[in-house]
């Protein structure tokens, strides 16, 4: 492969990780049209939406390659972005050469999460202060602490088979309600509205909803439509998911 | 001030601060979240307690979060969207949606169509709000460097 293929592949590496990471879709085009001006192509043209990315690049000697990416699977990773940014005003002020750029891409695609007990310590924050924000008790606080940890188990295994994020959601939405009212069963919990409620907010597809009006404001319309249809997707996931068990047990809580 | 309201609000810093580990957030920035998220569910206080309306309270609250916001992103120098969400978490109309779908399964159609509009009207305040921030400020920023550029 030529250098300068090899160059708009790694330039597409770097938006591929801020896109997979949550960033906004003129975000991830501006960040790779500067690179690639950068690294010396006379004129880049970047078209990203949230499930794909196309650039063709004018090099210098007058040849003109184009590559494409399919995205799959995104999770927000603010760390990434951050990490991707800091690389991209690297590349700008200097570039680097080639191997030195794979590198720190690989090394930003190979984070990992941070520390293990971060996700969970979050789901437990989340859960817990927003039972008693809703007007929950201490012992609702709890009762949601420990439906969140259900919720975190069922997204880890999902994540592990592949499950699609639609199907995950009903799925997680349906087994936290169940959990909810076996709190209240084993009499941990006093109201199990509150507990499904505190638990909903761990579902909700805040990023995605913010982000597609932020892509609409900026002139990205399909990437806005797909953000928002995403999003109302997933609340109508969480609403059926939680009509699944309310069915059965709506009448006794 | 009443103790629920304090509750509330320490309950907001503490959820923004669960969602900010969540989107991997990193160190420092985290306090900035939860105070954050504290002033988002003041904000939304404040705009009830002067209006009585609880749409225009969140649109009101979102959109003084937003600017909020952007402005922190700036000093920061952090995208916006990593406070921006977080600190607006408070706002979700998570409990309206349950009770709309309790209210459909229960077969309460009266009560469906009233959460159900509530859903999409507090949705809709959050979002205009959060959309009239990002105008302002992609127009301010547009003046900023046309003077600038003229000043040169």
């Amino acid at each position: 492969m030529e250098q300068q293929e090899q160059i708009l592949c790694a330039i597409l590496d770097a938006g591929e990780a801020l896109l997979v990471s949550g960033a906004e879709v003129a975000r991830v085009e501006d960040t790779m049209r500067r690179m690639a001006l950068a690294y010396g192509f006379t004129r880049a043209d970047v078209l990203t939406i949230t499930a794909s990315m196309v650039v063709t690049a004018h090099a210098p000697d007058g040849a003109v390659l184009t590559q494409t990416r399919r995205i799959l699977r995104r999770e927000t990773d603010m760390r990434r972005i951050e990490a991707v940014n800091a690389l991209s005003r690297a590349v700008c002020a200097a570039p680097l050469p080639l191997d030195e750029l794979r590198a720190r891409i690989a090394a930003i695609r190979d984070m990992g999460g941070g520390a293990p007990w971060r996700m969970p310590l979050a789901y437990l924050l989340i859960a817990g202060s927003f039972a008693v924000f809703f007007g929950g008790s201490v012992r609702d606080g709890l009762a949601a602490m420990l439906c969140s940890m259900v919720l975190y188990a069922i997204g880890r295994a999902g994540a592990r088979i592949e499950l699609q994020p639609i199907v995950l959601t009903v799925v997680s939405a349906a087994a936290m309600c169940l959990a909810a009212f076996l709190t209240v069963w084993i009499g941990l919990g006093q109201a199990p509205d509150t507990i499904i409620i505190a638990n909903i907010m761990l579902l909700v597809p805040g990023i995605a909803l913010v982000n597609s009006l932020r892509d609409m404001i900026g002139g990205d319309t399909i990437s806005g439509l797909l953000g928002a249809c995403e999003a109302l997707l997933r609340a109508v996931a969480i609403a059926a998911g939680c009509a699944l068990v309310l069915m059965q047990l709506g009448g006794a809580g | 001030m009443t103790a629920e309201m304090t509750v509330q609000i320490v309950m907001a810093a503490v959820g923004a601060l669960g969602f900010g580990l969540l989107f991997r957030v990193s160190g420092s920035r985290l306090i900035t979240l939860a105070l954050g998220g504290a002033a988002n569910w003041g904000f939304y206080l404040l705009a009830f307690h002067a209006y009585g309306d609880r749409v225009l309270a969140f649109f009101l609250a979102a959109l003084a979060t937003a600017a909020l916001a952007e402005v922190l992103a700036r000093l920061l120098k952090t995208p916006v969207l990593t406070l921006l969400v977080p600190m607006l978490v408070p706002l979700v109309p998570g409990g309206d949606l349950y009770y709309t779908t309790l209210a459909l399964v229960q077969g309460n159609m009266e009560a469906f169509a009233r959460f159900g509009s509530l859903v999409v009207k507090e949705a809709g305040a959050i979002s205009f709000g959060v959309i009239l921030v990002a105008c302002a400020v992609q127009t301010v920023l547009k003046i900023w460097a046309l003077a600038r550029k003229k000043t040169i």
